[in-house]
């Protein structure tokens, strides 16, 4: 077993090695450093606080469970946020899935509107905080549907790339650029109908 | 190339997704058309915004909390895996091959005695005598005794038999 350092000087990496030799406590200060960003991935895109509380929580017991495969190709938290990110998409499809067939053609019949949509021009926004935009951004993607939300948070916050995307997905690149596409004009669409409101922008 | 086609090739290039030649190619196009400068300009601007845009939160419960439940969990998949991965005991294989086989054995056996068994008729019956019963008409049955020399026969008829019948039954 590695050689036991006061828990919280550790780097991950020697947290990491510690918990794979089964040491509990080393993992803890892992759980106690990443949970928030674990639960912020889970939340982003499930948008549930007590589904994103209970993938969380999946999420560290599946990275306990597959310590042995973690080898540091990526970072620790990077590595955590994919099995989170895993578990929302599973949870999705078996939300999917418990859906009824009216709902689902609802959803699907979205595609129309895509094409007719312009996309918004959005400018810097002067006099807003980078806090202020993010928490109109926050909103905004609230107000996506499911599969167009996933898609832009795996790009743009969890940054894939299209093909790891679909993948994930279980879909094709074309359905991810197509979805992606139509969540940026949607994004730009509620910014700037937002800001407005707010007399950010004319 | 449709309109949608060339909107999605727009944003493959703001995302980097293009390269080489293809890269090229559109670049060069953006350069000659002006919608589609103005594509690239909009799709970069909103990207340019979502970058990093991810809202922090914090987790709504106590760290203590979130670990208990996380090593509560944690110590349950444990148990389950060991208790899978677990040989099984000498009283669980019992439990679980020999009661059940016996259980079948004890049914065939039963099963096997009934098929020979003859029906209990108050009788006592010793190795030299013989019964002789008819399933399909009850009406008549015969006893016989080696060691007696005796052979009885029991007639049984119903009372909605005819009176001529019985008689030209009994001649």
């Amino acid at each position: 077993m590695p050689e036991k350092p006061a828990y919280s000087l550790a780097e991950d990496p020697q947290l990491v090695d510690l918990a794979k030799a089964g040491d509990m406590q080393a993992f803890e200060e892992l759980v106690s450093r990443h949970r928030d960003r674990v639960y912020v991935r889970a939340y982003s895109i499930m948008r549930n606080e007590a589904l994103a509380v209970d993938l969380s929580q999946n999420a560290w017991v599946k990275a306990w469970q597959r310590l042995e495969q973690f080898h540091g190709e990526a970072s620790f938290p990077t590595w955590l946020s994919r099995i989170v990110t895993n578990l929302c998409l599973d949870e999705l499809r078996r939300q999917k899935r418990a859906r009824t067939d009216s709902i689902e053609a609802m959803e699907e019949s979205t595609g129309p509107i895509e094409n007719r949509m312009e996309m918004e021009t959005l400018d810097p926004i002067e006099g807003l905080s980078r806090e202020e935009l993010r928490e109109r951004i926050d909103a905004a993607l609230a107000k996506l549907s499911d599969k167009h939300r996933t898609v832009i948070v795996l790009y743009e916050f969890e940054q894939l790339e299209y093909r790891e995307i679909a993948e994930k997905m279980g879909t094709s690149i074309g359905t991810v650029m197509s979805r992606l596409f139509y969540a940026r004009k949607r994004m730009a669409s509620l910014l700037k109908e937002t800001l407005k409101r707010d007399g950010l922008i004319e | 190339m449709n309109e949608n086609e060339i909107q999605l090739k727009v944003q493959a290039l703001v995302d980097g997704e293009l390269t080489g030649p293809e890269a090229k190619e559109w670049r060069g196009r953006l350069e000659t058309d002006a919608g589609l400068k103005e594509l690239h300009a909009r799709l970069t601007a909103v990207r340019g915004l979502m970058t990093g845009a991810e809202l922090p939160r914090t987790l709504p419960e106590s760290g203590d909390f979130h670990w208990s439940q996380i090593s509560k969990a944690i110590e349950h998949e444990e148990r389950q895996a060991k208790h899978l991965a677990r040989p099984a005991s000498g009283a669980n294989w019992l439990l679980r091959w020999v009661l059940p086989l016996a259980g079948v054995a004890c049914l065939m056996l039963l099963l096997t005695l009934q098929q020979t068994t003859r029906p209990d008729l108050g009788i006592s019956l010793g190795s030299d005598h013989e019964l002789e019963l008819s399933i399909d008409d009850l009406d008549v049955m015969t006893f016989n005794t080696g060691d007696d020399a005796m052979s009885v026969v029991w007639l049984d008829y119903s009372l909605d038999l005819q009176q001529d019948e019985m008689d030209l039954w009994l001649d």
